[in-house]
């Protein structure tokens, strides 16, 4: 049984179980891209090699979350809702009441109070802020998260470069991989807590498995040798290979190895387990992790949605923020809080609120990042930015530069050199440590 | 136009404008007085005898939205968000009494016993609470509603009733749960569930949207009505049917329920005084709506087109009109021949 015969076997349950994996590791309809961009080849540079042990989590609030109810309460003032503010860890800067535990671990994040992005539609505004970038027909510019994750992945890990959580389908989006292809497309955990198609099949042990792949890359390269490429090979064979770490990893999935006092304290919402998860993956040293909330399009009942959405966000984040610093993962871990605009500062018929991207906010942890700075400010309705605006390439410029990946380094697409962050953006110094 | 007018059974006859959300209101039949107030705290007036009635603004006790006021011997008492109780004198102005802390949560409705010796109030801390309307004592504490959602967050107690006879108190809140308390001892009499106000799709969007948002005994005391929203499909909106529905709360069975297409949420509804037609008011995606049911079969018999979206409606003690609050202000309505 140990003849590599086995592997050649042809049956339908190991085709469709390699395809299977491919598709997990591969992500739905990407297809393999590696020719003709040079960036997919390039092997890691003595920076990229020191930035190996940083990391980076999005926390993506699907369909765009309050600014008012969270970061930029108005109180006292007709657009400022019901919600009352608190005063925070940081002296002068008060947060919605909602975030009682995050006020009091303020002096570990920072707060830009003053995003002006322009774009109110849901998928063209998540374009940009995931990209930093405006769209341009010409380039198919990649999520920031696949850039963060190509920029900050070991090449020899067996782990996923990145790994995206997007439970809820109103508002999913699938990290583009755009110009970088999709062998930089992240592990994709939509309907499960657990990669599907990890277990052997019955019947199949390990070694016998690790056989079958053992052959598999050895055709693999003869063929690429003989006429199909050795890049086009390295990337398959890069896919297998990601294929077994994850299947030896795949007890990082498991949330019962994790002690039931943890759990309780993330809270049992989906969301908190899934950032529990996030925890377990980033110590275990996947660089990139997303996790996406959905649904805060809160077009009717913004305050009881807010109510509702909030306090669960409050307590996930700051029962995160207190775990990744306790195991010493948070100076080389970037949080990143963001949703695809905010909420505007009337309040509508239905008691909701509706898309805003003129005067918005996000806020950062971690990595790079100076606690407690608070960036810019909005008038006192919050309808204008007052003073520092900043746009969504400034957003992606800074996240970079808090990784220590210079913003200004190119990607080359064909001849043309395009910079990780776009040409004009300025990093938001005042947030920087 | 006359005989086209004529033949509505309902007519808008006046509007006065404001510029936030009413979410309370409450009548004194005799002066005529409609009160109203809601996101900006403060309390307005309108004379609805007046030629051309206007909201007058009186005063601003509260500071945070305002919930619910109760008309009771010459005060409005009202209940808000920044969980006071206050007792204000309607020809003065003044504050006759506060509770601080009435709740520790958004105070969300408010009503008077029959008698009008008790008020009673619900809010977010999931209490219900019955208080001398005088002195503004506790009288009793009531604790029976679920604290959180099924899947683990913030709930609402959106809701009280009192039965005419003053004996029976009926709660209702997020998640569709009724509670129905005895008014002397404050014994839970029975539970009645109604479930397909809440909406939670774990799917699509993992949040909750709905909720019983009014609770109303019919004049009789037997029938308990429920309003809200039925299964949101989409959250651009109040996306779902208008949803009515009709328990007889003696034997715990529901006699009807109603959705209809046009798609928002009721947000009050109350019984015509004289006549066997439950009135609910409301508003979202379709747009606001002023609805009028058949008592007995929950068969829609009219609706009409408010001006904006509607939280609280108040009938004429002889039927012939109805007041209504909520986006744009107070509303006067001629009811006709239903």
């Amino acid at each position: 049984m140990n003849s590599p015969s086995i592997s050649t076997c042809g049956s339908s349950e190991h085709l469709l179980y390699r395809r299977s994996f491919l598709q997990s590791v591969l992500a739905a309809n990407a297809t393999l891209q590696i020719g003709g961009l040079g960036v997919a080849a390039e092997t890691p540079t003595g920076e990229a090699l020191r930035r190996q042990q940083k990391r980076a989590l999005f926390i993506w609030l699907a369909g765009g979350s309050s600014q008012f109810e969270t970061w930029d309460p108005k109180p006292g003032r007709e657009t400022g809702g019901p919600f009352r503010p608190i005063q925070t860890a940081v002296p002068g800067y008060q947060v919605c009441e909602l975030m009682p535990k995050l006020a009091g671990l303020m002096q570990k994040i920072a707060v830009v109070r003053s995003l002006n992005t322009v774009i109110t539609a849901h998928e063209p505004a998540a374009d940009l802020i995931s990209t930093g970038r405006p769209k341009e027909a010409a380039l198919d510019y990649p999520e920031m998260g696949v850039v963060l994750a190509k920029e900050l992945a070991s090449q020899d890990s067996l782990l996923p470069d990145y790994v995206s959580f997007f439970p809820a389908t109103e508002g999913r989006r699938r990290p583009a991989t755009g110009f970088l292809g999709g062998r930089h497309a992240p592990l994709l955990l939509e309907n499960s807590m657990r990669p599907g198609d990890i277990d052997l099949p019955s019947g199949l042990s390990d070694l016998e498995h690790k056989e079958r792949e053992d052959l598999r890359q050895r055709l693999s390269s003869e063929f690429g040798n003989r006429r199909a490429g050795s890049d086009l090979v390295s990337g398959y064979n890069s896919a297998y290979a990601k294929v077994r770490g994850l299947m030896r990893t795949d007890h990082l999935f498991d949330l019962d190895r994790e002690p039931a006092a943890t759990r309780e304290r993330y809270g049992r919402t989906e969301f908190g387990q899934q950032c529990l998860l996030a925890r377990r993956l980033l110590e275990a040293g996947v660089p990139m992790v997303k996790v996406a909330r959905g649904f805060w399009d809160s077009h009717h009942d913004n305050f009881e949605s807010h109510r509702e959405l909030v306090p669960d966000f409050d307590n996930v984040l700051s029962v995160l923020l207190t775990d990744l610093d306790d195991r010493g993962l948070l100076d080389s871990t970037l949080v990143i809080v963001l949703s695809e605009f905010g909420r505007t500062p009337a309040i509508n018929k239905d008691v909701g609120r509706d898309h805003y991207a003129a005067a918005w906010s996000s806020a950062f942890a971690g990595c790079g990042i100076q606690g407690g700075a608070i960036h810019g400010r909005t008038d006192e309705d919050g309808k204008t930015v007052a003073d520092g605006e900043a746009n969504a390439s400034d957003v992606a410029a800074t996240i970079y530069t808090a990784l220590g990946i210079d913003p200004r380094k190119d990607y080359h697409v064909g001849l043309r050199p395009v910079p990780l962050a776009k040409e004009d953006s300025k990093p938001i110094t005042t947030i920087l440590s | 136009m006359a005989d086209e007018k004529e033949k509505q059974p309902v007519e808008l006859t006046a509007a006065c404008e404001h510029s936030g959300i009413l979410f309370a209101s409450c009548f004194d039949e005799e002066s005529g007085m409609l009160y109203g107030a809601g996101t900006d705290a403060a309390v307005y007036r309108v004379d609805v005898n007046a030629e051309k009635p206007a909201a007058e603004k009186l005063w601003t006790h509260h500071d945070n939205y305002v919930s619910s006021l109760v008309w009771l011997k010459g005060m409005v008492i009202s209940g808000g968000y920044d969980r006071k109780l206050i007792w204000t004198s309607a020809e003065s102005g003044k504050v006759l009494r506060q509770i601080e802390n009435a709740h520790d949560g958004w105070i969300r409705d408010v009503a008077a016993f029959p008698g009008g010796d008790r008020i009673v109030s619900v809010a977010d801390d999931m209490l219900v609470r019955v208080r001398d309307a005088e002195s503004g004592e506790l009288l009793m504490s009531l604790q029976g509603h679920a604290r959180e959602t099924p899947q683990g967050f913030a709930t609402a107690l959106y809701a009280v009733a009192v039965s005419p006879d003053g004996q029976t108190i009926a709660t209702a809140d997020r998640i569709g749960d009724v509670c129905l308390w005895n008014a002397e001892s404050g014994q839970l009499l029975r539970r009645l569930q109604a479930p397909a106000f809440y909406t939670y799709d774990s799917t699509k969007r993992s949040r909750s949207i709905g909720g019983i948002r009014s609770v109303c005994f019919s004049p009789d005391g037997s029938q308990l009505a429920l309003a809200g929203i039925g299964a949101v499909t989409n959250v651009d909106g109040f996306v779902g049917p208008t949803r009515i529905e009709m328990w007889d709360h003696e034997s715990g069975k529901r006699t009807w329920a109603a959705e209809d297409q046009h798609k928002a949420v009721l947000n009050h509804l109350t019984f015509h005084p004289t006549k066997p037609i439950l009135i609910a008011g409301g508003g979202g995606d379709s747009g606001g709506i002023l609805g009028f049911w058949d008592k007995a079969t929950g068969k829609l018999r009219h609706k009409a087109k408010p001006k904006g979206h509607l939280q609280r409606i108040e009938p004429r003690a002889d039927g012939t009109h109805l007041f209504a609050v909520g986006h744009g202000g107070f509303q006067i309505w001629s009811l006709r021949d239903l």
